[in-house]
């Protein structure tokens, strides 16, 4: 078998720490970014300073600037970009492929207006057929300082998988299968809103019982946000959905929960977005899913109470009581397994 | 297919399907097992048929022979008899299994035929002449006809059609004809060639024979390996992706990949043989009627049990001469066009394909579709990838379908008529209300109009729209519901609906149901109820 190094398309911190891991079991990886500056860096100092500072990089890891190249010399190709970012890249990109690459994004967003996953936005931009996406409980901290974890890669092609297994896999990086793109980028991306709301109940110094409270109804309402999107509900049960909750909203690393922390604090959401250097998915994420639940007459609390906050001019008090004041009823009304 | 591949072909594909069959067997029971179960289906298939039939004789014979065999059998026996079943398998799909039957079928007129065409021997049917005065006058192609005719120069076509009639074959067929393009080779139910109308036209169309009732693994592993091994002796194909005639009326949306999975099959045969023109180049195409000849048995059908409907129907209209001369006369007075669109021509893989036959991604970037197949720059076949191929491409035949609909006035006045009893009657179930009609038995005319207005004005929303039949483009919204009307008043046993004074009333509401379905698909639902 050819060997080809594996292409990351994006070296922030996920992008690099998921080279980091490609590099630590050997393998030749090329680490795309469109910076000058952070691609010497990565090169020489074998740093990134900027978005995984502490981590240092293996010798295996190469940084370039040049998208022709991994497109030419990588036949598995990580995208690893912000959401909003996606389309551009792999348009780019997309010149450089042919039906033989295996592209396998982990990215945690919904294209805003066109409520389109990130898949789907692949589909438009490049011939690839082997798609996939990478996702579960993987806090980039932690995963760079080698704390065991899982994810998922979910795709329709065995290929796309086995040669992610092959890449990734290793003792403190559990690499398992899937076919429900759909329900793996959905939970990837709806976390981050149950996250935000989880933030902000940590700011507020609320306790487990209350992270518990927001966990496992955020984790029924992606379920029926994934349903209505055509997602095998059982995948919010494993490591894209369940998994990657817990670890995004227990954790003060997830940069939404950071959002939803601070907004708690006073904060205002413009005032959070220009201070931090990273993108905090969640923010996109909730408009899009209202706007969605919206046109197709979802009945959403946590994400209605969230998009109020953020772009309706709502208080955390109202967030809070927006949540408590929610109808009970039947646990699982409204979702059918 | 012609004479000198025939043997070739049967020998080929029964040859590859043993082969994989045995590769694949870890031990004398597994082929044992292959065999025992290919008996079994065999004899099941043969207690339920007809005892005068000599062919179930014969069958009967060949399998109590293997089964006595089957006992003592070396693993060389084993091949043997799987060979020997694949070759007659192979036989019966290429053809002249039985030549009574063939010779029955081109020499016999039937009768209500015979009367309306008068002199129009299915021969002089067939003749360039009466082709064009007759089925070339009712017959509209429209699309990427000259697309699809280019792409002759540089590989091997697979036509896929919607089906709603067994006419839908000998249209296609003369479409091919008034194209250019060579017959088509095409699986046909066996009951077709057993009427004797069609088998005439069977014949000529290039038709092999699928028999739906044969249900063992290596009767569909033989017509599959014959499909593929006919592609890739460079014969273009037309597969019906939908399996069977659309029950519902609906234009078909959950393909069967079976036969359309033999593309990729022959694609990556073809580049390992290092074939001229590997090329296989799939056309979908739409066949829009405004009204089907079949239409009363198959709505009844898809109602009896939905989902449970028969695979294979024997008794319908094609089977009787006289409504199929109706229909045909029918035809020829309302001067209705079959109207066939063929869409833009794609690869095996869902990509655009231009007219010099290159593959071209989304955003107009060629593609070299070989790639999809390679493997370490070598091309290999992979079942679960080329399985996922063949779904997106089905996928994307699926949207193709959608979107070169020909809607055609009987399609929209019957969802606005169903419409308007829906709302008249809320709360009442679908069934209840096709069976009762609901509380009137009439509807004024001017509200079959404003409905079928509001039918008209969803579809011009809709971000895909399909195409519009020509009296539903030119004609005001009146002109619509009377050409409708007018279609819907003859050939059926029942009128769908007809007009009686300023009122229309609905009398075969299942037919209504069945040419409202062609709009289904396009989720009309939500525009109308907010309308």
């Amino acid at each position: 078998m050819t060997t080809h190094p594996v292409g990351v398309v994006g070296a922030g911190s996920w992008g690099t720490t998921l080279a980091k891991v490609l590099g630590d079991n050997g393998h030749q990886t090329l680490l795309w970014t469109r910076r000058e500056a952070l691609c010497n860096e990565l090169n020489e100092k074998r740093t990134n300073s900027a978005y995984l500072p502490d981590a240092e990089l293996p010798a295996a890891v190469e940084g370039t600037t040049d998208l022709a190249r991994v497109g030419r010399e990588c036949r598995l190709i990580l995208l690893v970009v912000p959401s909003h970012g996606l389309r551009a890249t792999a348009r780019e990109l997309g010149a450089h492929l042919t039906g033989e690459h295996v592209l396998v994004h982990a990215v945690k967003g919904i294209e805003e207006g066109s409520f389109k996953r990130m898949s789907e936005v692949l589909r438009e931009e490049t011939c690839v057929r082997k798609l996939g996406v990478l996702s579960g409980p993987n806090l980039a901290r932690e995963l760079a300082a080698r704390q065991p974890t899982g994810t998922l890669v979910a795709s329709r092609y065995d290929e796309a998988f086995e040669r992610c297994h092959a890449a990734l896999n290793n003792q403190y990086f559990r690499v398992y299968a899937g076919t429900d793109v759909i329900g793996a980028e959905i939970g990837g991306a709806f976390k981050n809103i149950v996250a935000l709301a989880a933030g902000v109940a940590a700011g507020l110094g609320l306790g487990e019982n209350t992270k518990a409270l927001l966990l496992t109804r955020g984790l029924s309402e992606m379920a029926r946000f994934g349903a209505a999107m055509g997602a095998d509900v059982l995948t919010f049960g494993g490591m894209a959905g369940i998994g990657d909750l817990i670890a995004t909203c227990s954790s003060a690393l997830s940069r939404n929960h950071q959002v939803g922390a601070r907004l708690a604090k006073g904060e205002s959401l413009a005032a959070i977005q220009a201070d931090m250097r990273m993108v905090a998915e969640g923010v996109k994420t909730t408009r899009a899913a209202h706007q969605f639940a919206t046109a197709k007459g979802l009945d959403l609390p946590i994400v209605r109470a969230v998009h109020h906050l953020l772009y309706e001019g709502g208080d955390v008090p109202t967030l809070l009581s927006d949540l408590m004041s929610i109808p009970t009823g039947a646990e699982f009304a409204a979702l059918t397994l | 297919m012609r004479p000198e591949d025939r043997e070739r072909a049967q020998i080929e594909a029964a040859t590859r399907v043993v082969d994989r069959a045995v590769a694949r067997a870890r031990s004398s029971a597994d082929l044992e097992a292959l065999v025992s179960d290919t008996l079994y289906h065999e004899r099941r298939r043969l207690e339920r048929a007809r005892k005068s039939d000599p062919r179930t004789d014969d069958d009967l014979a060949f399998c109590q022979k293997l089964q006595r065999g089957l006992k003592h059998a070396s693993d060389a026996d084993l091949r043997r008899m799987l060979d020997e079943i694949a070759r007659r398998f192979a036989r019966e799909i290429v053809g002249n299994f039985d030549e009574r039957v063939y010779r029955l079928s081109t020499t016999v007129i039937p009768t209500g035929l015979s009367l309306l065409l008068s002199t129009m021997t299915p021969g002089r049917l067939l003749s360039l002449d009466a082709l064009r005065t007759g089925l070339s006058d009712h017959i509209k192609l429209q699309g990427a006809v000259d697309h699809a005719r280019g792409l002759l120069a540089h590989g091997t076509l697979i036509v896929v059609p919607t089906h709603s009639s067994h006419l839908d074959s000998i249209v296609l067929g003369y479409a091919a004809h008034l194209m250019g393009l060579p017959p088509l080779l095409y699986g046909a139910g066996l009951n077709l060639f057993e009427n004797r109308f069609i088998s005439f036209f069977m014949n000529n169309l290039g038709a092999y024979r699928v028999d739906r009732k044969k249900q063992s693994s290596l009767y569909k592993d033989v017509l599959k390996e014959y499909a593929t091994v006919a592609l890739e002796f460079g014969y273009h194909n037309l597969f019906f992706p939908g399996g069977t005639r659309s029950r519902s009326g609906a234009v078909e949306q959950h393909l069967k990949r079976g036969l359309l999975g033999t593309g990729v099959a022959a694609y990556v045969n073809n580049l390992r043989a290092k074939r001229e023109k590997p090329n296989l180049y799939v056309v979908p195409c739409t066949i829009s009627y405004k009204l089907v000849l079949e239409a009363e048995t198959l709505i009844d059908d898809y109602l009896q049990e939905v989902g449970k409907s028969r695979y294979i129907i024997e008794d319908d209209e094609f089977s009787r001469p006289r409504r199929v001369a109706q229909f045909l006369s029918d035809l020829i007075r309302l001067d209705a066009k079959v109207v066939l669109t063929f869409s833009q021509p794609l690869d095996l893989f869902g990509n655009a394909v231009d007219e010099a036959g290159r593959s071209v991604d989304p955003r107009g970037r060629h593609v070299d579709p070989a790639t999809y197949v390679m493997r370490d720059g070598e091309p290999v076949p992979d079942r679960q990838r080329d399985a996922q191929y063949t779904t997106e491409l089905s996928e994307a035949i699926a949207r193709s379908f959608l979107k070169d609909n020909v809607v055609m006035s009987t399609h929209v006045v019957s969802h606005a008529l169903l419409d308007v009893l829906a709302r008249k009657n809320p709360g009442m179930d679908r069934y209840r209300l096709l069976r009762t009609g609901g509380a009137s038995p009439s509807i004024p005319m001017e509200e079959v109009c404003t409905a079928t207005d509001r039918v008209l004005g969803a579809l011009g929303e809709l971000p895909v729209a399909p195409h519009l039949g020509d009296e539903v483009a030119r004609n005001d919204v009146r002109g619509v519901v009377d050409d409708a009307l007018r279609h819907y008043d003859c050939y059926h046993l029942h009128p769908a609906a007809t007009r009686r004074g300023d009122r229309v009333f609905h009398e075969a509401r299942n037919l209504l149901l069945y040419y409202g379905n062609r709009l289904r698909g396009y989720d009309l639902g939500r525009s109308l109820e907010g309308a």
